[in-house]
């Protein structure tokens, strides 16, 4: 799908190996989600911007994406600043808006974006198809993994299937709006699109299984850690540790 | 000179902008116009026909419908009520659980009532001698009925133009003629994309050829 | 329902993450792996439903899905949707890595519930107009239960996200009404056209 932008990339983030990046990440950004402090979140904001322009990342997807997450956060300025009890810096429309309100808005936009930098960079940088691979290496189990990777596989396929009946509908006329005709097409829809993924995966089974398979997870192409990684790994462990001084200080 | 329904101005259009598809095409279709539509596999015969209801954008030269410069998708959903397209797949293009109601599904689009919608719905099906199908269910059906089916979906929306890719591909004998007597007892014009040239000669009069890219008459 | 980082404090995003450890491992037990494909195929679905939108005044509405989900899969429903909010994550940030854990609990648990529910009435009673009725509410309800959960997540935050939480459940109305309908009528869909996939024994070959 079009809209996995960036792990085809060249950067140094990208010849990673992905289990380093995939643990880093997954570190940085609980050790980002439980730190207060705004000395702490502005640090890791900068090392969230380094990390994307290391990576390389498409700008244009990216701001998407960050779009995306601040309007959820604009609602939040909107009624945080108001709801917090606290030291009353103003007032507008009779209500008060507090110091505690508006730096636990800040805190939440700060914490939100850092950690999507971080995640977009580190985690969003892996090809789809090796990703299924560094998790079955991270010890999750089998089945988990097998749904993962088939699950991506398919996603593509049905997507073009959705694709293709919404313009069929769309030649016939169809014009969604907020109705009952437009909510039973889409019911429709969806239930053309399950009855069908059902019966393929029977076929998907039936066909693996005259491929000799027998639920056990073997990858093809294997994973190598180098100095780089091991290197990456120790920055951001120590990421962390100053994080945690930082907060405790 | 008829009137001129529905035309390709100077279209070039490439789903890989440096390889076009389609070169410099002009094409018309007046009132009356039966136009086959040949060409090898691959030569462009789909992409032109869903060029002209707007489901492709050209890169260069642009579609008129009625006369109007069509090159957004609100100019386009105007296009589509008067110029319906019979898609190669049926598979793409039928969804709803049971017959009627997705012959109805165009004329409900259309703005009919439901009631309305069914009546015709109803007609449509008695021209392809489907009328029996009513209320099977769809997905059940066997790849020629599905077609026929397909086919009765966009008679019901009763079009000035109908844009037919590979009408007949996968019907037996009894299928086809099934196909052709509503054909030919249409007043609408159409372009039919085929391979199937006995067909062809039954339903139309023009003959057109897609060759790389480019479009020619034939006799 | 999804909630993006870095809104929930820690303990919420660690209970949410070992509630979600624990259904994905019931749900993961119930999956034979002979119905990897079918689950994964569903979770693929379900991760393409959540892409249509349905204009509503200005702006559109994103279906949901989680219940005809539940209906379907049971308690697998849980790695189901863990896989598709994850991609989701990945793919769009929708939702987010961080709060994985939470988001797959707030959708899936309504899910398992809904599932139950069908149960019980579908085996009583199998008219379409039944089954589309029933699949309509439970569309709905586990949109709402979704969202009564996140005002629980958020309210653990603290009482300052109250007002935010209402904002989200108020704004979600059009979308329990929209996903009720769209659940009833791909039940119903499937009803008329593959009435054994809404059996819950299916007969699989033995791996």
């Amino acid at each position: 799908m079009s809209c996995l932008a960036f792990f085809a990339g060249h950067s140094p983030i990208h010849r990673l190996d992905p289990r380093m990046r995939l643990v880093s990440a997954l570190c940085l950004a609980i050790a980002i989600a439980l730190s207060e402090r705004l000395v702490t979140l502005v640090w890791a904001l900068g090392l969230g911007i380094l990390l994307a322009a290391v990576a390389r990342l498409n700008l244009l997807p990216l701001t998407r994406r960050l779009a995306h997450l601040n309007a959820f956060m604009l609602f939040l300025w909107l009624v945080l600043p108001w709801s917090v009890p606290g030291v009353s810096v103003q007032t507008a429309w009779g209500f008060a808006i507090t110091r505690e309100g508006i730096r636990l808005a800040l805190e939440v936009t700060m914490k939100g974006n850092v950690i999507v930098l971080l995640l977009t960079a580190l985690v969003a940088t892996v090809d789809p198809s090796r990703l299924g691979c560094a998790l079955d290496r991270l010890a999750l189990p089998d089945k988990l993994v097998h749904l993962f990777m088939l699950a991506i596989r398919y996603t593509d396929m049905i997507h073009d299937e959705y694709g293709r009946l919404r313009n069929a509908m769309k030649a016939r006329g169809f014009q969604p709006s907020f109705s009952s005709h437009t909510l039973r097409t889409f019911g429709y829809l969806v239930g053309l699109l399950l009855v069908r993924s059902m019966e393929r995966a029977e076929r998907v089974l039936a066909a693996m299984k005259c491929r000799g398979f027998d639920g056990r997870f073997r990858a093809l192409r294997g994973f190598t850690i180098r100095g780089a990684d091991v290197a990456f790994a120790g920055m951001a462990l120590c990421q962390v540790c100053v994080w945690i001084w930082l907060e405790r200080s | 000179m008829s009137e001129v329904l529905i035309a390709l101005r100077n279209v070039t259009f490439g789903y890989d902008a440096a390889q076009p598809v389609l070169r410099d095409v002009v094409l018309e279709i007046q009132k009356g116009d039966r136009i086959a539509l040949t060409g090898r596999n691959g030569s462009g015969k789909t992409t032109l026909l869903h060029l002209l209801v707007g489901l492709l954008r050209p890169q260069a030269g642009h579609v008129e419908e009625g006369g109007k410069t069509c090159r957004r998708e609100e100019d386009f959903v105007g296009v589509r009520r008067r110029v319906a397209l019979l898609f190669q797949d049926s598979e793409d293009q039928l969804f709803c659980p049971t017959v009627i109601e997705d012959v109805a599904f165009g004329p409900l689009n259309l703005g009919h009532s439901p009631p309305a919608a069914k009546a015709v719905a109803l007609d449509a099906l008695s021209r392809v001698g489907m009328s029996a199908y009513e209320d099977r269910i769809v997905h059940h059906l066997s790849v020629g009925e599905k077609k026929l089916i397909a086919f009765a979906g966009i008679l019901a929306m009763r079009p000035r133009v109908m844009l037919l890719d590979e009408p007949t591909a996968g019907l037996d004998e009894q299928a086809v003629d099934r196909v052709v007597t509503p054909l030919n007892a249409l007043d609408s014009a159409m372009i039919v994309a085929s391979q199937d040239h006995a067909f062809l000669d039954r339903v139309t009069q023009r003959r057109m050829t897609l060759s790389d890219g480019r479009l020619a008459s034939m006799g | 329902m999804h909630i993006s980082e870095g809104v929930l404090s820690g303990p919420v995003l660690a209970s949410g993450a070992v509630l979600a450890a624990v259904g994905i491992g019931v749900g993961l037990r119930r999956m034979s792996v002979a119905s990897t494909p079918r689950t994964a195929m569903l979770s693929a679905v379900f991760f393409v439903g959540s892409l249509i939108h349905i204009p509503f005044g200005p702006s559109n509405v994103h279906l949901i899905l989680n219940g005809i989900a539940g209906i379907l899969l049971g308690w697998t429903v849980f790695p189901a949707l863990a896989v598709a909010l994850f991609l989701q994550a990945l793919m769009f940030q929708f939702g987010g890595l961080t709060v994985l854990g939470v988001n797959t609990v707030n959708m899936a648990l309504p899910g398992v519930v809904a599932y139950y529910l069908f149960r019980l009435v579908f085996g009583i009673a199998r008219r379409p107009g039944i089954v589309f009725g029933l699949a309509a509410i439970l569309g709905a309800l586990t949109v709402l239960l979704s969202g009564l959960m996140l005002t629980a997540a958020l309210a653990l935050g603290g009482r300052a996200f109250l007002g935010v939480a209402v904002g989200i459940v108020v704004a979600h109305v059009p979308v329990m009404i929209a996903d009720g309908l769209v659940t009833g009528a791909a039940a119903l869909f499937i009803l008329k056209v593959r009435p054994d996939l809404l059996e819950p024994s299916r007969p699989e070959v033995p791996t």
